[in-house]
């Protein structure tokens, strides 16, 4: 037998007790994986989604929106010369309710501006020209709409042909509904207006000189700010806020897992009051007893922590084939964040214990004899 | 009053122990004075209330006296630095509700003490294994207290107090909780491992018929020794 048995003994005398303690941390833990892993896969999906369109600086003004707001589409003009600057692509992008979708990302782009040239048909073709009243699914679009090549499409007042159906290499690509940029201005009563611009340096561009480039823009355009692609989302207003939110909740699920091993911990140090003073009269030291509740409630926090990144990664993977939020982001569970979990959960397990190995290192010996 | 090898080193050496509760109303011990020999069968005797219990857990270190000093072999028991070593290595408990613990089999209860040694896990078991073979359950090291009758898990409880070599045994009515049948055979068990061990046993008892078994009884009342007395009839 060795210390790690009197432990395990501790936390299986109460199985049912025990078990419930561990289900509370579960659910915290549950929730820091899936709100964190999701909020953190909104800004992964985008930063890749710009990856796959070969942008690498994105100007836009994104404020306390989830979407970035509309500035004149003139500013493009005054970006083109400056240095570095190899290719600009406008566009105009929005989350919109489309049929029967709650949200869905829609995006007006420049004819033949070179955020087009990511996709690949899979079926159909693409517009003829920016003219062309018509649209093309991203593949997981047009699966969540149920859509295929020559059905229509509900956007706001008018009913679109689509014309095809792409892949556009990233979730964010391939959860969108695509068009010309006139098209969707016009849609939507923004013509003139733009809120992004895709921006392409030239071969050999230093981080530095991004960087400087970034800053240029900025002061040349106060409308926007020139952020680093997969940045902008990062620095938007909307996501701090979504990502505090998930932060947040996610703390508070795991104070009410802290509330449940201390109430845990207590009980057991209640119950066995008279036990522990009988270890301390056959020669256990104070800080043996302490150690013991410490790892018992260690051990919850490490059960549960496990548990609770498995009911995590499950419950995102179902949460995201739902379909307010299908083919909008990929949830970002990596590693890192999934150990973080367990680290918190054995954090929280010793920080519950606490109190409890406080109250029973002050038994005293002489109650064993008493009872 | 008989103060056996009082000229040489003692076990314990008690002066003027005195042990209050709440402030001073309740006086558990009125300044105690005694000296117990290495290897002395010492009964401690007196109805409830007498002191008795509270002189059992002065001398193994459960609690400290309110005033008055405990010498263990000639040194003050305040002083020494480490008392649950003390308790550990010195002193062997028998309680009279045996104090088993439940979610532990016979053979890991023996070895809960020997967490505090050096032993390691395979010696650990060896001895436990040893030692309830010494007690005759030799047959029941993997059954857990529930499955043992009164009297085994007192022999359990007996080779517990055995396991880390403890040289002063005390035990605090171990046969009260026992039919006549058991409480003799714990009884004939534990002054029969004295005689082999050579331990001071200290028991605390209400019953004559056992204390007659001592070669001292001291008698308590109102927590005073009343009488000191050398057993000439005993084992």
């Amino acid at each position: 037998m060795t210390f790690f048995t009197v432990i395990t003994r501790g936390l299986t005398r109460r199985p049912v007790r025990t078990g419930l303690t561990i289900v509370g941390i579960a659910i915290g833990i549950a929730a820091v994986v899936a709100l964190v892993g999701i909020s953190r896969g909104f800004e992964t999906s985008w930063a890749t989604g710009m990856k796959t369109r070969g942008t690498d600086l994105v100007v836009s003004n994104m404020g306390s929106a989830l979407t970035p707001k509309p500035y004149p589409a003139t500013v493009v003009d005054r970006i083109t010369p400056l240095p570095h600057v190899a290719e600009t692509c406008a566009l105009l992008a929005d989350l919109m309710s489309v049929e029967t979708t709650d949200m869905m990302i829609v995006s007006g782009r420049q004819w033949g501006g070179f955020t087009w040239k990511n996709l690949h048909i899979i079926a159909g073709r693409m517009p003829h020209d920016a003219a062309e009243r018509a649209v093309v699914l991203g593949q997981t679009a047009a699966e969540v709409l149920k859509k295929k090549v020559g059905d229509t499409l509900q956007l706001e007042t008018e009913e679109l042909p689509v014309v095809g159906i792409v892949d556009g290499g990233a979730i964010v690509e391939n959860g969108s509904v695509i068009l010309s940029l006139p098209l969707l201005q016009e849609l939507t009563g923004n013509e003139g207006k733009i809120n992004v611009i895709d921006l392409r340096v030239t071969p050999g561009t230093t981080k530095e000189e991004l960087r400087q480039l970034c800053d240029q823009i900025s002061a040349l355009v106060p409308e926007a700010r020139a952020v680093i692609a997969g940045e902008h989302v990062r620095d938007s207003q909307a996501y701090k806020i979504i990502r505090a939110m998930s932060w947040g909740t996610s703390l508070l699920a795991v104070l009410v897992g802290v509330l449940g091993v201390m109430n845990t911990m207590l009980m057991t140090v209640f119950e066995r009051t008279q036990e522990i003073c009988v270890l301390l009269a056959i020669g256990w030291k104070r800080s043996r007893i302490v150690r013991m509740i410490l790892l018992e409630s260690a051990m919850l926090g490490l059960i549960g922590g496990i548990g609770g990144v498995l009911i995590g990664i499950v419950g995102v993977k179902i949460l995201v084939q739902t379909p307010a939020i299908r083919g909008l982001l990929e949830p970002d569970l990596n590693p890192q964040l999934l150990l973080s979990a367990v680290g918190i959960a054995v954090v929280v397990g010793v920080f519950s214990g606490l109190y409890p190995a406080w109250r029973s290192s002050r038994l005293t010996p002489s109650h064993a004899l008493h009872g | 009053m008989a103060t056996p090898d009082a000229g040489g080193a003692c076990v314990f050496e008690a002066i003027g122990l005195t042990k209050e509760y709440d402030y001073g109303t309740v006086q558990a011990l009125r300044g105690v004075d005694i000296r117990i020999a290495p290897g002395e069968f010492v009964a401690i005797v007196g109805q409830s209330g007498s002191g008795k219990s509270t002189l059992l857990q002065m001398l193994g270190a459960l609690d400290h006296p309110t005033a008055g000093e405990l010498r263990y072999r000639g040194a003050p028991l305040s002083a020494h630095g480490d008392l649950a070593s003390y308790r550990a290595h010195e002193i062997g408990f028998i309680f009279q509700a045996f104090h088993l613990l439940p979610t532990f089999t016979a053979i890991e209860n023996v070895q809960i003490p020997m967490f505090e040694t050096h032993r390691s896990t395979s010696e650990r078991k060896q001895r436990a294994m040893e030692l309830l073979k010494l007690v005759g359950l030799e047959d029941r090291l993997h059954h857990f207290p529930s499955k043992l009758s009164g009297g085994e898990r007192q022999r359990v409880a007996i080779a517990r107090s055995l396991a880390n070599g403890a040289s002063v045994l005390l035990a605090d009515e171990p046969t009260g909780n026992l039919d006549s049948e058991n409480a003799t055979l714990v009884l004939d068990l534990i002054v029969r491992l004295r005689r082999e061990q050579q331990f001071t046993l200290i028991l605390v008892t209400h019953d004559m018929g056992i204390a007659r078994q001592a070669g001292r009884v001291i008698e308590m009342k109102d927590g005073r020794v009343v009488a000191d007395t050398l057993n000439s009839t005993s084992h």
